[in-house]
């Protein structure tokens, strides 16, 4: 098993990872000008802090693991962990949350336990739930887009404050703006053109589903017997279309034969069908419709992009199944009944946990066994001594 | 589905019927342009004939002839005695006539690249010929008849098997035959010999699948080619219709252009829909299948009298000037055939034997071709590429999706490299059939099917010390028993030896001596059950 | 009506499903102990099978069996030198004990060998015979002996009895059965053909 074996075959079909990874890059590309366009530079400068520090983290742990720097950096995995995490970060975040959590992804999750392909969790998802738990604040408050503050669901009962002026500001794409981004990433750079503490303290939930979860219950009744209709914005939202953008992402993976359609298609059908079950019209509407869960929350980036990460996920097909309903299960359970906010993260993490026992049990039957007809002896069992 | 099989039957003529959807497989780039060019040429006799003789796994060889003797084309020079399945003997013979020079071992062209035993033949030039025995109407000829005829003729599989082909129509006797495939998927990459044979030499294929069907007894004959082969498809079209096809009876099925395609089981999934379950043959489903270069040859054994003293080797490569298909003698060596075409020398890297993706490196240009042989490539240095460094695995299950087998190729290799034998049987380690198409889809550039390779000896070894542990376990048991029972009989013989002297003891120890001998002269046989009985019971006591 | 329905669903749903989790999780659970106890029963067995069965003694047992039974009752499983360094790892993974390198005071590795009398120096004492523990070599008072490669064990114990030394060991690759090889083997070197 040495480096070089000069046999059979000598033909190859000239892929790489370097290259599946680049395609992944290119697929991620639509969703970051879409939230580009509605959430600002944040986004931006997010990715670049992300790509800076998980490139000197991977460069130093493969450094200190011995290995060849050159060659193990261009398969440019580092890269596509920096750029996931840094999509899954709220825009605006300080450039340490930021470095903490590439950092934590690529030193402790990803080289700790042996470095591309060893690891048992996805390093960006770990990376945000390790956030999320320590930093609960920081990691909650997203920059809204001006269009859904401007919407009828003005979370005024939730108490919080909202500075439209500024927001609007921000995500506005100029010279201007992409100053406050920067300030707001790089908080001890501020200078006094912009009062910093406003803005953090003054951001807001992010998508229409955690908006719409924090309104609970007594909002939507209130909605309901005011007559207004919650889903009806739901078609303008921002969200909608950043998620298409991932989609058509996804889309052009699946197109590349880069991931294989079982584990997006089992995690949309299962929070489809899910939350086509327990949305019942006219009935008590805490479930949000399907629509809301598939294009109003970060499901089709955790489909297409996080769950399908070859190293973490299943590996057989039937298994990819399994792993892809395990995690839509999850999503849609945490969405609504649990705590957190938007729960791609935590379903992938779980997803990650069963994936061995589902390499394990969930195999494709294997040509020529298991046949009805004749049985024989298989020819491979090792002979018993007497 | 099978509307729609039927609508492209009609378009492509009545006597095409496409097949079923293939499991895995990849489609490399073929490389089969070059080699296609020309037509088939016969080579001229080479000075020196090496002609193998040896078995590759074991078996014995009966010589004919000795060192120095005169032999005639066609004459037999020795019979081969495989011992798989049942003895089988495979004769071998004179490609041409001459002088035996020497019989020793050399590098013969076939996978298992080991030095096998070869009779050195110096060729005079004349190529006087034994007579042959033509059976023209082959129709009269009974199923026995027909398999001594090929068995003489020393017809083996072409594809590569090497199975004495005569053995086949054995197993064939055995069950009720369904369908006779006539295999002409050539799906590697570079080999083409099969499909010029088809191209120039349709019409004698399709008399050897006619003669196999009648010994075979099968009710259908089906010749299954891939579709990207369309001057084969018509030449096998126009032989199909001809005069000598009078019954009409074998059918021409295109399966879609995959590689391994052509691999038996896979082949006759794809073509009838059976999945041969693992460890039984075709054989027993009702299913037997040939080689295309083995139906010709059949024809050639049974119609023309000729024994098997040449096959089509493709000869491909950016080195060589003009590649092209040989009918080989068997025996020629390699760089015989690469003068022929015009090798460069100066910057040859490497001779592949077999095609780019299941071949192996030829360990020296002295290689005689022998009867497996399909394929020689004179690779140029910038052709194949050099290995690229082997990356981690990320499972991207590329490679389970492309697996013949069904197999997980991923998983495979995480067991290999913790050696757990255990889960390598589980997850079906020995139907890997070693097609590489793992190897090819790797993004990883891990060199799968070595490390199977590895993995399946490392098995069959612990398997074989196992098979001998038990084996010299039940000798040593067997000799403690033995040592056992003389040293009984010895303490038997003791007792009763020293009674006889000391008469002074009186009668009554006479007649308890008398009492022994009477014993040990009736019950001796009991005793030494009792004995075996006892060991037993005692062993059977500490085993637990 | 709905909201009723859809209760009652999500309740029927989970129940179930923890039902099925809770029974397949039981099943093996149940498999596994059963096995567990098999193999507990066979630990004799499964050490045995990892013993290479020369039958030499080197252990300071006589025979590979009664060493197997030892080792089940707590002796050290590093004092066979002709398993070489697998059967020490096989044994320490079987027992769930640390690798520990070989007893030096029960022998050194060696490659497998296999005897040869030198037939012309033999003078027929039949005590090589007595020594072997399988019986693998044949002759007669005052006659010359021989070994038959193929039984023989390798275990050297025949070398020191001989009175004129005329025993040499030979190194062999691999040890060689008497039948022809099996189907199975000869299928390694041929994997898939178009027939």
């Amino acid at each position: 098993m040495s480096g070089l074996v000069a046999g059979a075959p000598f033909q190859h079909s000239g892929r790489n990872i370097a290259q599946l990874m680049q395609t992944l890059l290119y697929a991620l590309l639509p969703g970051i000008f879409a939230s580009l366009w509605f959430f600002g530079f944040g986004i931006l400068i997010n990715i670049a802090i992300a790509i800076t520090f998980a490139v000197l983290a991977e460069a130093a742990m493969l450094r200190l693991r011995n290995r060849d720097i050159r060659s193990h950096l261009s398969d440019r995995s580092a890269l596509v962990t920096a750029l996931l995490f840094a999509i899954a970060i709220p825009p605006g975040s300080p450039w340490w949350l930021v470095a903490l959590g590439i950092v934590f992804a690529i030193v402790i999750v990803k080289h700790l336990y042996g470095g591309l392909g060893q690891n048992p969790f996805n390093p960006a998802m770990c990376g945000y739930a390790m956030l999320l738990l320590a930093f609960p604040l920081a990691m909650t408050g997203w920059h809204i887009p001006f269009e859904v503050i401007t919407g009828p669901l003005s979370v005024d009962n939730l108490g919080t404050p909202i500075l439209t002026a500024e927001r609007e500001f921000l995500s506005q794409l100029s010279w201007g703006s992409f100053k406050q981004a920067l300030l707001l990433a790089f908080p001890f750079a501020a200078s006094g053109a912009i009062d910093i503490s406003e803005f953090v303290d003054g951001l807001a939930m992010a998508t229409p589903l955690i908006e719409f979860k924090m309104a609970g219950k007594s909002a939507l009744l209130a909605a309901r017997e005011s007559g207004a209709s919650l889903f009806a914005r739901e078609s303008e939202t921002a969200w909608e279309i950043i998620n298409i953008s991932y989609l058509l992402g996804g889309l052009f993976l699946l197109y590349k034969r880069v991931i294989s359609w079982h584990i997006p298609f089992a995690i949309i059908a299962t929070v489809f069908i899910l939350a086509a079950l327990f949305y019942a019209p006219g009935s008590v509407a805490i479930y949000g419709t399907p629509y809301l869960h598939l294009f109003g929350s970060a499901t089709m980036i955790g489909a297409f992009f996080i769950a399908t990460d070859p190293v973490s996920a299943a590996t057989t097909r039937p298994g990819k199944l399994v792993y892809g309903f395990i995690i839509g299960v999850s999503i849609y359970s945490i969405r609504v009944w649990g705590s957190y906010l938007d729960s791609i993260a935590f379903a992938v993490l779980f997803g990650n946990f069963c994936a061995p026992i589902l390499d394990q049990y969930c195999r494709p039957r294997i040509f020529g066994h298991g046949l009805r007809s004749k049985s024989k002896p298989l020819p491979n069992e090792v002979p018993v001594k007497p | 589905m099978s509307a729609l099989r039927q609508l492209a039957s009609k378009f492509f003529g009545s006597d095409t019927v496409f097949a079923r959807r293939t499991v895995g497989g990849i489609q490399p780039l073929p490389f089969k342009e070059d080699s296609l060019r020309s037509r088939i040429m016969s080579t001229p006799i080479p000075q020196q004939l090496t002609i193998p003789i040896g078995a590759a796994d074991g078996g014995e060889i009966t010589l004919l002839v000795d060192i120095g003797e005169q032999v005639s084309k066609y004459q037999k020079l020795a019979v081969i005695s495989i011992f798989t399945e049942g003895v089988s003997d495979v004769p071998v013979h004179a490609p041409t006539s001459g002088v035996i020079t020497s019989i020793e071992n050399s590098i013969v062209a076939d996978h298992s690249q080991q030095q096998q035993l070869c009779i050195n033949l110096a060729a005079d030039g004349h190529d006087e010929a034994l007579q042959l025995e033509p059976q023209s109407n082959y129709s009269l000829l009974s199923r026995v008849n027909i398999a001594s005829l090929i068995r003489d003729a020393g017809v083996i599989g072409m594809g590569g098997a090497g199975f004495p082909a005569a053995d086949k129509l054995r197993l064939c006797g055995e069950s009720a035959i369904e369908f006779l495939i006539i295999n002409a998927a050539e799906c590697e990459p570079y080999i083409t010999a099969d499909e010029a044979l088809l191209r120039e030499r349709a019409e004698k294929v399709v008399v050897g699948a006619e003669i196999l069907k009648q010994a075979s007894a099968a009710r259908r004959c089906i010749i299954a080619i891939e579709d990207t082969k369309p001057d084969a498809i018509d030449a096998l079209k126009q032989a199909l219709k001809s005069e000598m096809n009078l019954d009409q009876t074998c059918e021409l099925v295109l399966i879609p252009s995959k590689y391994p395609a052509g691999s038996e089981r896979q082949l006759i999934k794809c073509v009838t829909g059976i999945e041969i379950a693992t460890g039984q043959h075709p054989t027993e489903n009702g299913i037997v299948m040939y080689n295309v270069g083995t139906a010709y040859a059949v024809y050639e054994a049974i119609v023309e009298g000729k024994p098997c003293v040449s096959r089509f080797t493709t000869l491909c490569g950016q080195e060589l000037k003009t590649p092209k298909n040989f009918e080989v003698l068997i025996g020629t060596t390699a760089d015989f055939l690469f003068e022929l075409c015009g090798i460069e020398t100066s910057n040859k890297q490497k001779s592949i034997l077999g095609g780019s993706l299941m071949g192996s490196e030829l360990g020296s240009d002295k290689a005689a071709i022998c009867k497996t042989t399909n394929c020689l490539i004179a690779a140029s240095a910038d052709e194949f590429q050099a290995p690229q460094a082997e990356q981690a695995c990320i499972r991207c299950g590329f490679c389970a999706d492309v697996c013949p087998s069904k197999l997980l190729p991923q998983q495979l290799l995480a067991f290999s490299k913790t050696a757990d034998t255990t889960q390598l049987l589980e997850h079906g380690l020995f139907d890997c059939i070693e097609c590489g198409a793992c190897d090819y889809v790797c993004p990883s550039h891990i060199p799968l099917v070595s490390t199977y390779k590895e993995s399946k000896k490392l098995i069959a070894t612990r398997r074989q010390d196992l098979e001998h542990g038990s084996y010299w376990q039940q000798r040593f048991q067997f000799r403690q028993y033995r040592v056992k029972k003389e040293k009984d009989q010895a303490v038997s013989r003791k007792v009763a030896v020293p009674a006889k002297p000391t008469l002074a003891a009186g009668p009554a120890v006479k007649q308890q001596n008398k009492k022994t001998d009477f014993i040990s002269k009736e019950q001796a046989s009991l005793d030494i059950a009792a004995a075996v009985a006892r060991v037993k019971a005692r062993r059977d006591e500490k085993n637990q | 009506m709905l909201p009723v329905i859809s209760h009652w669903l999500t309740q029927l749903v989970i129940g179930s499903s923890l039902l099925l989790i809770t029974a397949f999780a039981l099943l093996k659970l149940n498999r596994y102990l059963r096995q567990q106890l098999t193999i507990q029963k066979s630990l004799v067995k499964r050490i045995n099978r990892a013993l290479p069965q020369t039958q030499c003694g080197q252990c300071g047992h006589p025979g590979c069996l009664p060493y197997a039974r030892s080792i089940s009752l707590g002796e050290a499983s590093n004092k066979c030198p002709p398993g070489g360094h697998e059967t020490i790892l096989e044994l320490a993974e079987l027992l769930n004990e640390p690798v520990r390198g070989l007893d030096p005071a029960h022998g050194e590795f060696r490659n497998f060998s296999v005897a040869v009398i030198r037939e012309d120096e033999c003078i027929g004492c039949t005590k090589c015979i007595q020594a072997c523990p399988v019986d693998a070599i044949l002759g007669g008072p005052k006659l010359m002996h021989t070994v038959i490669a193929s039984e023989c064990t390798g275990c050297d114990l025949c070398v020191e009895p001989c009175p004129v030394d005329c025993i040499d060991m030979i190194n062999q690759l691999a040890p060689s059965l008497p039948q022809t090889t099996t189907p199975y083997f000869n299928s390694l070197s041929s994997p898939w053909v178009n027939s």
